[in-house]
């Protein structure tokens, strides 16, 4: 537990050195959420609500989905992969520690970092320019936070998994990128999920993709309510346990596969 | 031999802006125009000869690269004359450059992803090889380099020997007169180091290839190079034969005499002695007060001697000493 | 000049049959990418189904600025590549332009030949069907004019673009920091340019006229060939100023680039 902390923490340093992209990353996504924002003003039109979300909501939602990029690692994460392929992996395993509880630690440290580099001063930006709706009772804050946290999670144990092909695949890189386009429309990152037809959020339900942002976004804009959120976050447990367990599987046929090949 | 390369005064200063660090630097830095200036090379002055292998040695920081990018037409002198092969490099870069090649122990001149053949096929294209050279050129270094295991690898699988290999034979495809070495045997074992050491000699002896080599294994200069040129903070401190270094600034030769049997006391008259470890012995001595024979004889006359060894003065140690103690600065 | 060209053509050769060679890798890659603008498309056309229009806009209309957009930036992406300007930052840094300035060529043909990603290939393909399909399903009067006009659109687009690019990795000379920001221009602008600009808010919109003129690239362009009024009443001949704006950004960006290259022989990084 302690060796968590400490990964975790030497993780999180690193994040703090590159400031200056930090607020570059910044600029550019506040820009998409200009842009987003306008879109669905647009959309919105003289509705005042929408699938449950009302316009400012909607535009909360810009901003969630924004600051939560870094967090949850939204467009990518190859870097188990690339652990892989330069060999790196060989010096890893020779250490005293878990694969996982490595890669574990250091992502949570890397998440922590871009909160507070990126997430919280994004919604700060939004709660100045635009305006934010925020959790109306103590309770859903709470639940907000422990949803956050189920998401990282989550977003982790499939990345992770995902990222394992490269033990078996050469050139895992397309399969990953692949997973990861899908990833961004089923997991309510484009778009609410509300807002597409039942048939599609069914499918999505599927995978743990709304899992992550989708879950997180429903909650703190309050379109959860009581019984649904615990529904929600148990939702979220399930998929952590379940795609954990896998992968600790995988990552062991993995390393198997991979030392009997000789790396 | 005419010369080849002709540099006089040469200049290269630098601007470079003051950092201010920390959080309320990173403001100053937006703000302010505060420049240091920085004279990379400062006066540098030679010749050399077509056909020479010199080298050119510093501690880093001393102005090597920025001299070498010069000559190369890589980098624009603030001020100075010079000119190679009748060229002013960083003008007429284009047809210049067909002339030189240059190799860089750091990083690799071919294309990452293509197997060494097809890299090489592409600079026959690109520096426009006639294709009976081409094909002796490949032959002679496939040969000479041993290059068969390896030619149809991509550039990124070559391990450091191999690539090292395969730049050579690449800078020298287009018989170009003259060639800079940048450190070709860092991260070499002691076999490889030597095989390409010879390429060099060879390179340089049969074809005549001029060639100036940036290293800091000092065994690379002790067997490649006759003349040597020694520059630091910008200045040319040295130039001249390798011999001339070690005589001058050499310190004091060494013998190692393993004696037969343990003696209480060895002295000998002309050496000192500077540790005693059982049954050897080391002397110190100056060259030019005693020769080595002299103090032999010296010594076998007084004690049974088992086996000894001279050594000469280390040529890495003296340069450190030269730079360190300054003993080139006038 | 001829020499560089026929060793550009080399290069690019060169990398396609690299590619090419991962059979299965390169059709994942290329699937996977035409996966992202595909599933865009789809996105839009649930939200339509939802929200019927944007600001007076139908699905195919908007469809029709998107596609445009997406095959002119993957045309573009494939095209200037090597002067991505993070990538090409990178390789500044890494000592990649002495090695370039080493060989008896063109040094910007060499950048335009060293990075030729086929995958790209795949959102240019899928920005040209959901083109398609944004043509079947809006109503276009089609005159000669417009049927010229279509390639002219995409040139445009490309040069805009790429000229950026080739801006974004000029500023790496000097700086390589905050590089990302450009990425506002490059990216922000597509995703801006995919969505009708009445949207926006007036200074956002301004902006994107008189200082950046993006908003003649592609916008005003549909407007003449999707017969729509024109609610910013600018001159009559608005629609036809996008080469102008395309060529110009490229040009400005040739100049700049020139500068940079002599710049960085005079000083290294």
């Amino acid at each position: 537990m302690r060796l968590f902390f400490e990964l975790s923490m030497r993780s999180f340093q690193r994040q703090l050195v590159y400031r200056t992209a930090a607020l570059a990353g910044l600029a550019t996504n506040f820009f998409f959420g200009i842009i987003r924002i306008a879109v669905l003003v647009a959309l919105y039109g003289t509705r005042q609500e929408v699938a449950g979300i009302p316009l400012q909501g909607a535009i909360t939602f810009t901003g969630l989905s924004q600051a939560t990029i870094g967090i949850l690692s939204l467009f990518s994460w190859y870097d188990l992969m690339t652990n892989v392929y330069t060999g790196a992996i060989s010096s890893d395993l020779l250490k005293p520690m878990s694969l996982f509880h490595y890669w574990l630690s250091h992502d949570f440290g890397r998440a922590v970092g871009q909160l507070l580099l990126r997430g919280l001063p994004m919604m700060a930006a939004y709660a100045v320019f635009f305006g934010i709706t925020t959790p109306q009772s103590l309770w859903q804050w709470i639940a907000f936070v422990i949803s956050l946290t189920l998401a990282w999670l989550v977003s982790f144990a499939w990345r992770f998994l995902v990222n394992l092909a490269a033990l078996w695949i050469p050139n895992a890189l397309g399969f990953i990128r692949f997973v990861f386009i899908l990833s961004w429309f089923m997991s309510g990152f484009l778009m609410p999920l509300r807002y597409f037809p039942d048939w599609f959020i069914r499918v999505c339900n599927f995978t743990p993709f709304p899992y992550t942002i989708n879950t997180v976004v429903e909650i703190y804009l309050g379109v959860l309510q009581g019984p649904e959120i615990v529904q929600a976050i148990l939702g979220q447990i399930i998929w952590g346990v379940c795609l954990i367990l896998v992968g600790q599987v995988v990552l062991r046929l993995g390393i198997r596969h991979l030392v009997i090949l000789g790396g | 031999m005419e010369e080849i390369i002709r540099v006089e005064n040469l200049q290269k200063h630098f601007r470079v802006a003051k950092h201010y660090r920390g959080f309320v630097g990173a403001f100053r830095n937006l703000f302010s125009a505060d420049y240091r200036l920085v004279k990379a090379v400062d006066g540098v002055t030679f010749q050399i000869k077509r056909g020479e292998l010199v080298g050119y040695l510093g501690p880093n920081g001393a102005g090597k690269s920025t001299t070498i990018k010069i000559l190369a037409g890589l980098l624009v002198p603030t001020a100075g004359n010079l000119s190679v092969y009748n060229f002013l490099p960083w003008k007429d870069r284009k047809i210049y450059v067909s002339h030189i090649g240059a190799v860089f122990g750091q990083r690799t001149t071919l294309w990452w992803d293509l197997p060494v053949i097809e890299s090489l096929d592409l600079l026959r294209f690109v520096y426009r090889i006639p294709k009976d050279r081409f094909e002796m050129n490949i032959k002679e270094f496939r040969e000479l380099l041993d290059l068969d295991p390896f030619l149809d690898t991509p550039v990124r699988s070559l391990s450091l020997g191999q690539r090292m290999r395969a730049d050579l034979c690449a800078a020298l495809l287009h018989d170009p007169i003259l060639l800079f070495l940048d450190e070709p045997t860092i991260g070499l074992d002691v076999v490889a180091k030597e095989n390409i050491r010879q390429f060099i000699h060879h390179i340089n002896f049969q074809r005549g290839t001029t060639i100036i080599l940036t290293t800091h294994d000092m065994s690379d200069v002790e067997k490649l190079c006759e003349r040597v040129m020694i520059i630091d903070h910008g200045k040319l401190l040295f130039d001249g034969a390798l011999k001339t270094i070690r005589t001058r600034f050499g310190g004091k030769r060494r013998l190692l005499v393993d004696f037969s049997e343990m003696y209480p006391d060895v002295n000998v008259e002309g050496a000192e002695v500077t540790e005693r470890d059982g049954q050897r012995a080391i002397f110190e001595f100056e060259r030019g007060s005693v020769t080595a024979s002299e103090l032999i004889g010296r010594l076998s006359q007084k004690y049974r001697i088992q086996d000894l060894e001279v050594r000469e003065p280390d040529i890495e140690a003296t340069i450190r000493r030269i730079y360190e103690e300054k003993l080139l600065e006038q | 000049m001829r020499h560089s060209l026929d060793l550009y053509w080399r290069l690019i050769g060169v990398q396609i049959r690299s590619q090419l060679q991962y059979r299965l890798a390169f059709f994942l890659d290329v699937v996977g990418t035409s996966l992202s603008t595909i599933l865009t498309f789809a996105t839009l056309a649930f939200v339509f189904q939802r929200f019927g229009n944007i600001a007076g806009w139908t699905l195919g209309e908007v469809a029709f600025l998107y596609g445009m957009v997406e095959a002119a930036f993957g045309v573009m992406d494939m095209l200037f590549s090597g002067f991505d300007p993070q990538n090409f930052g990178k390789q500044v840094r890494l000592g990649r332009m002495d090695q370039l300035l080493l060989r008896p060529v063109d040094i910007t043909l060499q950048i335009f030949g060293s990075e030729f990603i086929m995958r790209r290939l795949g959102r240019i393909l899928q920005g040209l069907l959901v083109l398609g399909i944004a043509i079947g399903m809006v109503e276009i009067h089609w005159t000669a004019t417009k049927l010229i006009f279509m390639p002219v659109i995409l040139v445009s687009l490309v040069c805009f673009f790429g000229g950026l690019f080739i801006i974004g990795a000029t500023i790496t000379f000097w700086t390589y920091e905050s590089i990302e920001v450009v990425n506002i221009f490059t990216y922000g602008g597509s995703e801006m340019m995919s969505y009708p600009m009445n949207i926006y808010q007036n200074w956002l919109r301004q902006f994107f006229t008189y200082i950046i003129p993006a908003i003649f690239l592609v916008y005003y362009p549909a407007l003449f060939l999707l017969g729509k009024p024109d609610p910013f009443k600018m001159p009559i001949f608005a629609p036809f100023l996008a080469p102008f704006v395309g060529l110009g950004v490229l040009l400005v960006a040739w100049l700049f680039w020139n500068y940079g290259l002599r710049h960085y022989q005079s000083t290294g990084t």
